[in-house]
């Protein structure tokens, strides 16, 4: 039988390491502190916990379910439920094909970042000499020598999307060492892939937790920690407020892609899901609050760290303009000789107006920061600050290559699971089919590599896999409750479990999870129209610094291809079993006036 | 009489040379160099006092850069100090030791101080920043170029070692799929060696010709 001879996990403990692997991602470190700190600080957790039990929870169940149950990739399973809704799986699968282009990028970075970490001084510590050696690069400093490293050594950005240069070297074998290392990972499918998990699912916490304790015995960490525990709940009256918890729930779960129908349609048909479901929800929450911790520990080093070297500049300046002795002014008393000369000698005060700068501490701290931008440059600018730079460095990317890595095992295999179901792919062996997937998103994704790959990285990462994740999510959940019946779902349930799914899990799936979903769907369309030409950000290299900058027409073009292409897949595929049906029909029929005709000719002759 | 035009002329040619001195060295003239020590801050607790013992040396130490840059005879009279403050910060002229009341170019202190400004942030042990000439910025060290870049070297290597693990994954594929089709060939031998014995077996009772119908030949009879 066919059903015995699919690949299942070792032991139900690789299940859900896989799970962990794939949920507790990249989002989880730079994504969730961003929120927390734009929305409240502690107050935030209020809405997220909340999503958690109302969205997140449930829907991780509902794909896990269908996973076990159908014993197929995605297009397969809803194939099984319904022939018309193939394209909901095929549309999982495009969206998991753009989010595999572009996710494996990150990784080069970190790698990137990595291999820099082996020298002696860190090359984002100092501007690089320029070619007179008069001074540093006038680039670096403008801007700081972690934007610079990034900008320029890393990324070698040009100064917009329209134009483009060569391939970066250095980044494209980062980035082929990113695609063999997921080949590694996945060749013998989930044999090989089991075993992985044990180790990208629990090494981030070790690293997470040296980085904890590091991060507290900081100079200066206090004041972020402390930062981030005061809860701003006037934030919680604004609606963007419950939006991005819901929004942030639903992603950083990785539901929508497959990779969940995938992996559980690896499991043994008794596997107890349910339990699993919730305590791989939990960890996933749990990691995002603890890495929260970690980063405003950093946050507030960062902080004070440049708040301090603000001091000191002024102090210099002050020193300097008025002859006073060295140990006149102190850190303690610099406002005090403020004010003091500014009576005395307001003139010259005036003159060094623009030069004396303002130092804050609740300014340094109030720079939120997300995404690449807070992994690469906030991070690393911290790091280069502590105490054995290198040793941080190291571990630091390389608990974000784990991270990423492990989501990425997640990605691939949302692909290759539902290719295999089909008959045409299954005569190839896993190591053929899985090299060929690899292999063309390696070449596809070498785009991103080029001087203005970051910008159509941003592209990817705000619309590629957004919207059409809403959408597929919630036809799913409607199609189960409403479609397929709550009751039949119950009865798989009971059949796979053991007990029926209690009253809690039925009332978010038939409804309060929908009317979120539906919710947050109108959100963002109505954003999308509201926010008038889509933006992104623009390195510009005279200012040192981004800028926002619309998208050319060709850039928009593409957007809406991004989001049509996926969604699209759900219509057009019912409209294709639609076709084919009825061509299978009308071949019947004819088949059968044929049959009919021969019979009555026969009569005829007999008559 | 004699005494007092004695005295006069002894005044005049002690005070005349600092007399001349003080008028050499005016601060932001075109020709003046202003220095700012920041000995605290670069030695911390063991720093030292600035007195006259240090102006001293960093007389002798200017001396030194100028005679080794325009290789004349410089004395330690022709570095002129003047409008010395707290700080730690002070204005120097540099007079040419062929004519004591010309002042040497700023452009020819600015090289000669760059040229040896090594030597001179020694004697102080002091540093580029610590020991700041206003307006002569210092060369910076050239940036070491290692041949290879040490990041290629770890890439080389994490890139082996993955190229090492693919090829033994997929070899030791390959080589259990041979063992297996090994095993069904000999398998399939079996088989057909046990027929034979069998068939052998009844034949060789020569009671009559082997049926052959209610053997355990299946292999016949299956579709």
């Amino acid at each position: 039988m066919e059903k015995d001879t699919r690949d299942k996990w070792d032991s139900p403990t690789q299940f859900v390491l896989a799970c962990v692997s794939y949920a507790v991602g990249l989002g989880n470190v730079w994504r969730f502190p961003y929120l927390c700190q734009m929305h409240g600080g502690g107050g935030f957790l209020i809405p997220y916990l909340l999503m958690l039990l109302l969205e997140g929870v449930p829907l991780f169940y509902l794909e896990l379910a269908i996973g076990q149950k159908m014993r197929l990739g995605s297009i397969g399973a809803w194939t099984a439920i319904n022939p018309y809704l193939g394209g909901l799986g095929l549309a999982s699968v495009v969206t998991s094909v753009y989010l595999c282009l572009y996710y494996n990028i990150i990784n080069a970075w970190s790698f990137w970042y990595l291999f820099h970490s082996f020298q002696d001084a860190l090359p984002w510590a100092a501007c690089p000499i320029n070619a007179n050696r008069t001074g540093p690069i006038e680039e670096c400093e403008r801007a700081t020598p972690t934007q610079y490293f990034f900008y320029r050594e890393t990324l070698n950005i040009s100064s917009s999307i329209e134009e483009n240069g060569g391939i970066h070297t250095g980044q494209a074998l980062c980035f082929l060492l990113a695609w063999l290392i997921t080949y590694l990972f996945i060749v013998k499918g989930v044999k090989s892939t089991g075993k992985v998990v044990y180790f990208t699912a629990t090494f981030p916490y070790v690293v997470l937790l040296i980085y904890l304790i590091r991060g507290i015995t900081l100079h200066g960490a206090i004041n972020g920690v402390k930062y981030m525990f005061t809860p701003r709940m006037e934030q919680l009256a604004n609606p963007t407020t419950w939006i991005n918890a819901a929004t942030q729930i639903f992603f950083s779960l990785g539901l929508g892609f497959g990779s969940l129908i995938a992996f559980a349609s690896y499991n043994q048909y008794h596997n107890n899901f349910e339990r699993q479901a919730i305590v791989v929800s939990l960890i996933n929450s749990g990691t995002s609050i603890f890495s929260c911790i970690v980063t405003f520990a950093i946050y507030g080093f960062k902080a004070t760290v440049n708040y301090e070297n603000c001091l000191e500049r002024t102090r210099t300046l002050l020193l300097n303009a008025f002859s006073l002795a060295e140990d006149s002014i102190t850190m303690d008393n610099i406002f005090e000789w403020v004010t003091k000369l500014n009576t005395t000698y307001p003139e010259q005060i005036a003159d060094l107006q623009d030069k004396l700068e303002v130092c804050n501490l609740e300014r340094e701290l109030n720079t939120a920061v997300e995404g690449t931008g807070l992994a690469f440059i906030v991070y690393s600018e911290a790091i280069k600050n502590m105490p054995l730079p290198q040793l941080w460095s190291v571990l630091y990317f390389f608990m974000l290559l784990l991270l990423g890595m492990g989501s990425m095992l997640g990605n691939v295999t949302a692909i290759i699971t539902p290719l295999q179901d089909f008959k045409v792919v299954s005569h190839m062996s896993h190591e053929l089919l899985n090299g060929v997937v690899c292999l063309l998103c390696f070449l596809l994704g070498l785009g991103f590599t080029t001087t203005s790959g970051n910008y159509w990285f941003a592209m990817f990462n705000d619309y590629g896999a957004t919207f059409s994740l809403l959408f597929i999510v919630l036809i799913e959940v409607t199609i189960i409750s409403y479609y397929y019946g709550i009751k039949r779902f119950e009865k798989d349930i009971e059949d796979m479990l053991g007990h029926r799914p209690n009253w809690y899990w039925k009332i978010m799936w038939a409804g309060v999870s929908p009317l979120l979903l539906i919710g947050l769907f109108i959100f963002y369309i109505v954003n999308y129209i509201q926010g008038g030409t889509p933006t992104y950000q623009a390195w510009n290299k005279d200012l040192g610094k981004s800028e926002q900058t619309d998208y050319p027409g060709f850039g928009q073009a593409f957007i809406g291809l991004l989001l049509v292409s996926s969604v699209s897949c759900i219509p057009l595929t019912a409209l294709y079993v639609f076709c084919q049906k009825r061509g299978q029909q009308k071949q019947e029929k004819q088949q059968r006036t044929v049959g009919t005709a021969e019979a009555s000719g026969l009569d005829r002759e007999e008559n | 009489m004699l005494k007092r035009i004695f005295l006069v002329i002894c005044f005049l040619v002690i005070c005349l040379p600092s007399a001349l001195a003080a008028q050499l060295c005016i601060p932001n003239a075109p020709e003046a160099c202003q220095v700012r020590l920041s000995i605290k801050t670069a030695l911390g607790e063991k720093a030292y006092e600035w007195n006259e013992h240090e102006k001293f040396l960093f007389r002798a130490a200017m001396a030194f850069a100028m005679r080794k840059h325009k290789e004349q005879e410089f004395s330690l009279s022709d570095i002129i100090l003047c409008n010395e403050t707290v700080r730690v910060s002070f204005w120097f002229v540099v007079t040419s030791p062929l004519n004591p009341s010309v002042l040497v170019e700023r452009k020819d202190i600015e090289k000669a101080v760059s040229k040896f400004r090594h030597r001179i942030n020694g004697a102080f042990l002091l540093s580029d920043t610590t020991l700041e000439f206003v307006n002569i910025y210092p060369t910076l060290a050239a940036p070491v170029v290692p041949n290879t870049p040490p990041w290629l070297i770890v890439f080389g290597v994490v890139i082996g070692l993955i190229g090492a693990g693919i090829v033994f994954l997929l070899t030791s594929t390959i080589v259990q799929k041979r063992r297996k089709k090994q095993q069904k060939a000999e398998e399939g031998d079996e088989d057909i060696e046990e027929l034979e014995a069998k068939t052998v077996e009844n034949g060789s009772t020569s009671e009559g010709v082997y049926n052959t119908t209610f053997s355990d030949d299946d292999r016949f009879t299956q579709m």
